[in-house]
């Protein structure tokens, strides 16, 4: 029973830590458009361009991500079969 | 790098699994903000990853986790000889 309290409090502090990551990178996004795509301040309203720049860049950035993630999961992948290879070895 | 360390308690060892995947996330962090910066240029006509930004992506995900493994090595070699100097200076120490 206390076991699965500590449990429920664990996945709580891993959504909690998800969402918080989630929120920083939403943060981190929206910087990197406004800083790229607006330039024009003699006006109040975002302009068409201003915004198709903005849509775009957050689209990119994702697809960009998830490039990254895909790469960088090979390359975990490749290091964990390296090193179980070299404990094999000293083993 | 745990492997290294001395016998550890398993709070202790929590601790520095938790904190081996802090940075690890800290260091992939970074190494998306330094990619994106160095291969998707500020233009945003069109939403789609173009071919050379694609293959720019791969490099330097690639070139990223090199340097970082070199630099690792050389701040551990420094760490070493840095011991090294500090265990030969308090051998030293008496005898002046």
């Amino acid at each position: 029973m206390t076991s699965e309290i500590v449990d429920a409090a664990k996945i709580e502090a891993e959504q909690i830590k998800s969402f918080r990551d989630f929120l920083f990178s939403y943060n981190k996004l929206s910087e990197l458009c406004f800083v790229d795509c607006v330039w024009d301040f003699t006006s109040r309203t975002v302009r068409d361009q201003e915004n198709n720049c903005a849509v775009n860049c957050a689209e990119k950035f994702l697809k960009a991500n998830q490039r990254i993630s895909q790469r960088f999961q090979e390359f975990q992948v490749i290091s964990n079969e390296n090193a179980l290879a070299m404990a094999k070895k000293a083993g | 790098m745990a492997a290294s360390l001395p016998q550890l308690d398993v709070a202790k060892m929590q601790m520095v699994q938790d904190l081996e995947i802090e940075m690890m996330s800290d260091m992939y962090n970074r190494m998306t903000a330094a990619c994106h910066k160095k291969c998707i240029p500020p233009k945003y006509k069109d939403a789609e990853l173009v071919k050379g930004e694609s293959v720019c992506l791969d490099r330097c995900v690639a070139k990223y986790l090199d340097i970082h493994e070199r630099v690792g090595r050389k701040l551990t070699q420094m760490s070493l000889q840095d011991e090294e100097a500090v265990k030969k200076l308090q051998g030293e120490m008496p005898r002046v």
